[in-house]
């Protein structure tokens, strides 16, 4: 069963669509360290949404679905945005280097974060549908029993 | 959530704050340190201990913050970071950018004798 949210794209809804993604989380029986990687995941996809998709608050809705099946809890995020390149993001440096502070660059976390933090993350572009992303967490053995 | 400021001593100024580290927080402590780095309080631990949550906002708004009192010259350090902190800070490598203690004393000690 698929459950869906739509919220306006507002930073102050953020922690909204999070609490309705970490509810699914729980309910499908991840582990609270899962949950947090999981909800940091969806506020990061939310907020590049707001920040780069739509280029601001209050610009169109961000819809959000989460279904989880076979182990896997996949969450669907879709905004009418911009069509929305993960590769033109600048990459931030991984790992930070310290010597070399004025070149530090910290754009892109985000989607670094989603990228690690996830199974599986999945930039769709369509210039009349918008964006849609689709992040997918696998639940360990251990944790389904 | 909050974000408390006090001197912690002459030269060292301590910032707490509590809560999720995310966009409801980040303006209003971009706009803090700044002010306090900038008025000449270079000197800075930043406690992290009641931080429940941190995202790449809040992780920008302290680069922002370490970069701007290390171009003066002065110190930028971090304590007191749960486990599952630490844990987006390594994700990243920041843990290697910042000087983070486990305790408030240590942190302290650190910069009183550099």
């Amino acid at each position: 069963m698929t459950h869906a949210f739509s919220v306006p794209g507002r930073y102050d809804q953020v922690a909204i669509v999070c609490q309705f993604v970490v509810a699914g989380a729980e309910q499908s029986g991840f582990g609270i360290d899962e949950i947090f990687q999981i909800e940091l995941a969806c506020d990061e996809a939310c907020t590049n949404i707001i920040e780069h998709a739509y280029g601001g608050e209050e610009k169109g809705e961000i819809q959000v679905t989460w279904d989880f099946s076979s182990g896997a809890f996949t969450i669907t995020i879709v905004d009418e945005g911009r069509p929305f390149d993960p590769d033109e993001v600048p990459k931030p440096m991984i790992p930070a280097d310290p010597d070399n502070i004025d070149n530090l660059q910290i754009g892109g976390l985000g989607i670094h974060f989603m990228r690690k933090l996830m199974d599986e993350v999945h930039f769709q572009m369509d210039d009349k549908k918008g964006n849609r992303l689709v992040m997918v967490k696998y639940i360990s053995e251990s944790e389904q029993q | 959530m909050s974000i408390r400021d006090e001197p912690l001593n002459d030269k060292i100024w301590l910032v707490t704050i509590s809560g999720r580290l995310d966009q409801s927080q980040t303006d209003d402590l971009q706009t803090l340190l700044h002010n306090l780095i900038s008025g000449g309080h270079h000197e800075l631990i930043v406690d992290l201990a009641e931080v429940s949550y941190v995202n790449s906002g809040g992780l920008r708004c302290l680069v922002t913050g370490w970069r701007e009192a290390n171009n003066l010259g002065g110190q930028f350090v971090l304590c007191c970071l749960n486990s599952r902190i630490s844990e987006v800070f390594s994700t990243v490598g920041f843990d290697q950018v910042f000087r983070i203690f486990s305790t408030r004393e240590e942190a302290e000690q650190q910069i009183s004798i550099t």
